[in-house]
């Protein structure tokens, strides 16, 4: 009911105006200076113009291909995963009969408060190669020798994938306990007095409810893997062999390691935004299909 | 079968806490044999942590950043997320899907300019380096705006047409009918702000300028870290997250919700 | 005191005129309702009023001055909301004296006005509360408490009464009009209750589309409406429509043929009416105006009859035209498929030409 006149569009501008000064100092104006950056070629502070040399060299960098490839192998193995666990353990969660639920729901969420940088801390000695997580599956009988978690190339992929799901599975799961619970519990009702079969409510009631949140928690976590950074930093140093490099870490080797090399980093920068435009641009397509009946 | 599912979820979720106590208590070669019992060297590790890092200046640079920084961005955020609500225009509408638009645009991406132009400001190892591109939160501003949608347009005329100016409104029945709004945003961007690690890492450089959770990570980077030390520092590090978590778990969670409405 | 005048006041949003052209006097003191159905631009016109959207065009003045760009809170009004609008982190006696509070009045002028007002209001024992611990009825208390605390010269009211439940509504609606009385001010009271426009106004604006279809007194626009619409908004339940053709017309007035009723003839004593014969019209009929003696008749049978305990309802037709609304005492023995006969005098009988107008 806002009025349109020229007096109160100015008021709204004054009430946005701190905001956007600064974001275009610290967000459009990086965001532009880094697209002008992947064109230069220089190290350190001394650039030169280098038109596509940059990109050029993006194809000769077995590193960064191989840090590409480990961030697209998180992504497409990880985020499934755990956004399956969250919306399973949600759906668990769901049940109001379900005795000690709200312990259940505050252990699974736990992890979520931990900074990135804590639990680094506590995967990298607990994946120790005689550490506890070893020891406990050998006391199983699942293992008979340990795994070298740290130091195999295969190994280090997949602790990089348990630690993400420990960390990120309870935050995600939040948001499907929201959406089951904003389900109008009378449209349950109304089922079971038309006879309607449990499974029949799940697949036709509680799915349809859920799958704007699947595509949210898609595109939040597929953002923040492609940004992944603070974990393989801390527990594996992008190592064995770079098995665990992704492509925030290398922009930062790049930058802030050896001779600095702002001009290459930036470009490989810009495959990260690329990779979040292609994929943004999918979930607009997956969300207007559904919008169509 | 739900119960043995969801126990061993907790279980899962909770250990690894367990984990973090005991191991404060343990020394370094016991902790990485998996050694699960409480031992006696918590005090050893204590001594030990306060002999490599200085923890009032450690706890007071976190403390100093995540409050100004939190203070900054709810003010900045939340001005712009009510004007960008209050104050719709077909030419405002275009500027915020623009915000939008930059919220999936990677950190990584901007951190390079962000260095250099800091280091043109003179601001590298400064505190207020590490504030000011996160005052400005996109993120914030997208959940007060979306929390605005709630605010009772009533309410504006009845303060209009009992004499309030515009900036009266905000101040006098926006901001104290919408503080479990600015309560749930308080606790997302304190541990943002507390918890942030690559940005920090990059522009302060002195042991005197580092936070907390840059001290964990370069104990845990040392050659042979002595997990012991890392173990009682981290605990240091995570508890006033933990406490804020288990006082206010109602905003934290309504808090993150926020930006799903 | 203070009256307000609108002339030729309009108001459109983009491309899409919401108020069209209304022009209004409202004198010192009058107790004005605004009625109309969904979406007639009542709350508009009332908001233009107040301050809180721009008018297009035309003017407006409150006592005398023209008011178009004066801040809301300078207009010598105030504004009691739908939905209560009370600050819910305010107490009551803050929430009462806010508005002084920003005028700058001083403190104990402040405590002075608000106990006059709670007194008046009889809000004693809920000046410390919040909003959120009071029942609806109270919150709309507090609410008119806040308009009378700013001594306005003009109370408007946007529907006040519309969340409360039946029988609070009654009761508020005497108090609001003993109110009136009690501090003789001008109130501006919009509504779409036709009972409470009815019960409530020194004059009623029956508005449509964004235009005034009608102003008068209440039993005026009951009695004399001007045109269809008026007749079937005022007047519960529903006025009657029959169509009918003009079939003669004479000095003393016009006959007009009802074709669905054997074709009964009625006799309209207009002055100059330019109806020629042929055309087609409507005649309104009251439900409360029939009876078992008048001059006409319609031989009827029963529907349906709803039993409202004093007074009943019957829906009876003779399975051509509609159905005919009866409002009678003496409908308890009836039941459906009953005959019945509806009597009513003919000069009760409003008549309209084919665009809707009345025909006097
Ligand atoms: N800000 C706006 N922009 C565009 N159209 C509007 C706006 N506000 C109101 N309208 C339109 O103006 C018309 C009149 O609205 P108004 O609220 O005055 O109706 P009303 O008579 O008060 O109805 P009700 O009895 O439902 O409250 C409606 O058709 C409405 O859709
Ligand atoms: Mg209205």
């Amino acid at each position: 009911m806002a009025q349109s006149s020229g007096k109160t569009t100015l008021t709204g501008w004054l009430f946005t105006g701190p905001a956007l000064m600064l974001l275009t100092f610290f967000m459009v104006y990086p965001i532009l200076s880094s697209l002008w950056m992947s064109l230069q070629v220089g190290k350190g502070m001394n650039f030169s113009f280098g038109g596509f040399a940059n990109m050029w060299r993006l194809t000769q960098d077995a590193v960064f291909q191989k840090a590409l490839l480990n961030t697209l192998t998180l992504l497409v193995v990880q985020v499934p995963i755990m956004i399956a666990l969250a919306m399973l353990l949600a759906v668990a969660l769901n049940d109001p009969s379900l005795k000690g639920r709200a312990l259940f729901r505050t252990a699974i969420f736990l992890p979520c408060v931990t900074s990135l940088v804590a639990y680094s801390v506590l995967f990298k000695s607990m994946f120790a190669y005689d550490g506890v997580v070893n020891r406990f599956l050998e006391a199983l009988h699942i293992l008979d020798q340990p795994i070298p978690w740290l130091s195999d190339t295969f190994w280090a992929k997949v602790l990089i994938i348990l630690a993400i799901t420990w960390r990120w599975t309870g935050y995600n799961m939040i948001f499907f306990l929201a959406a089951l619970q904003n389900i109008e519990p009378s449209i349950y009702e109304a089922a079971r007095i038309d006879g309607i079969p449990r499974w029949a409510q799940f697949q036709k009631i509680t799915l349809p409810a859920l799958i704007p949140v699947v595509l949210f928690t898609t595109v939040t976590s597929t953002i923040g893997t492609l940004q992944l950074f603070d974990e393989v930093n801390n527990i594996t140093l992008g190592g064995p062999a770079n098995a665990t490099m992704t492509l925030s870490l290398y922009i930062y080797q790049l930058s802030f390691k050896f001779m600095p090399s702002f001009g290459y980093a930036a470009t490989v920068s810009y495959v990260i935004v690329v990779l979040v435009m292609i994929l943004s641009f999918f979930q607009f397509v997956a969300a207007r299909d559904r919008r169509r009946p | 079968m739900v119960y043995t599912l969801l126990s061993i979820a907790a279980f899962v979720s909770v250990f690894p806490f367990l984990w973090l106590i005991v191991g404060a208590t343990n020394i370094s070669s016991d902790i990485l044999s998996g050694k699960t019992t409480p031992g006696h060297a918590l005090f050893d590790n204590i001594v030990k942590l306060t002999q490599q890092v200085d923890l009032v200046q450690l706890f007071y640079n976190s403390t100093k950043i995540a409050v100004i920084s939190t203070i900054l961005t709810l003010i900045v955020a939340s001005l712009a997320g009510y004007g960008f609500e209050i104050f719709k225009s077909k030419f405002s509408e275009r500027v915020f899907a623009g915000l939008l638009a930059m919220l999936s645009v990677p950190f990584a991406a901007l951190m390079i300019p962000l260095f250099v132009t800091m280091a043109q400001l003179h601001l590298i190892n400064t505190h207020t380096a590490v504030i000011l591109p996160t005052v400005a939160s996109i993120f914030v501003i997208f959940y007060f705006r979306q929390a605005s949608k709630s605010f009772p347009m009533e309410l504006r005329d009845a303060a209009r047409v009992d004499g309030l100016r515009e900036w009266q409104i905000f101040l006098f029945v926006y901001m104290p009918v919408m503080r479990s709004t600015y309560a749930a945003a308080t606790i997302i961007t304190f541990m943002a702000s507390w918890n942030n690690y690559l940005w920090p890492l990059i522009v302060l450089q002195t042991n005197e300028m580092k936070t907390i959770t840059l001290a964990v990570a370069s104990l845990l980077s040392a050659y042979v870290p002595d997990y012991g030390v890392v173990m009682v520092a981290t605990t240091l590090a995570t508890l006033p997250t933990l406490l804020i978590f288990f006082i206010l778990q109602r905003q934290f969670v309504q808090g993150l919700l926020g930006s799903l409405k | 005191m203070t009256g307000l005048k609108l002339s030729n006041v309009r108001k459109t949003y983009g491309v899409l005129e919401v108020i069209k052209d209304v022009s209004l006097e409202v004198k010192p003191k009058e107790f004005v309702v605004f009625v109309g159905p969904s979406g007639c631009g009542k709350s508009t016109l009332l908001r233009m009023i107040a301050g809180l959207e721009k008018i297009t065009a035309g003017d407006l003045e409150i006592g005398g001055k023209r008011m178009n760009e004066v801040e809301p809170s300078k207009r010598g009004i105030a504004m009691v909301f739908q939905s209560y609008a009370l600050y819910p982190h305010l107490t009551v006696r803050e929430n009462m004296g806010f508005a002084l509070r920003f005028a700058g009045v001083p403190k104990n002028e402040i405590i002075k006005q608000v106990d006059a007002a709670a007194q008046t209001l009889e809000l004693g024992a809920l000046m410390d509360r919040r909003p959120g611990e009071l029942s609806g009825g109270q919150r709309q208390r507090v609410a008119i408490g806040r308009a009378i605390v700013r001594k306005p010269e003009v109370f408007l009211f946007d529907e006040p009464l519309s969340n409360l439940d039946a029988e609070l509504r009654v009761h508020m609606r005497i108090e609001l009009a003993r109110l009136h009385k009690s501090l003789a001010a001008t109130v501006i009271y919009v509504t779409h209750d036709q009972v409470e426009a009815m019960t409530l106004a020194d004059k009623i604006v029956v508005m449509r589309n964004g235009l005034i279809s009608q102003v008068g007194s209440p039993l005026d626009v009951y009695d004399n409406p001007d045109n269809m619409f008026v007749a079937g908004f005022i007047g519960s339940p529903k006025i009657n429509f029959i169509k009918g053709v003009v079939d003669g017309v004479s000095k003393s007035g016009l006959t007009v043929v009802l074709p669905g009723y054997q074709d009964a003839k009625v006799t309209f004593a207009t002055k100059n009416s330019s109806v020629p014969v042929g055309d087609s019209v409507t005649v309104g009929l009251r439900p409360q105006h029939f009876n078992t003696t008048g001059k006409m008749k319609f031989k009827l049978n029963v529907e349906l009859v709803e039993h409202l305990g004093g007074e009943s309802f019957v829906y009876a037709g003779n399975g051509s035209g509609d159905l005919i609304t009866v409002a009678t005492q003496e409908g308890r023995g009836l039941k459906s498929g009953q005959k019945f006969d509806a009597h009513i005098d003919p000069a009760k009988a409003l008549l309209f030409d084919a665009n809707g107008q009345r025909v006097r």
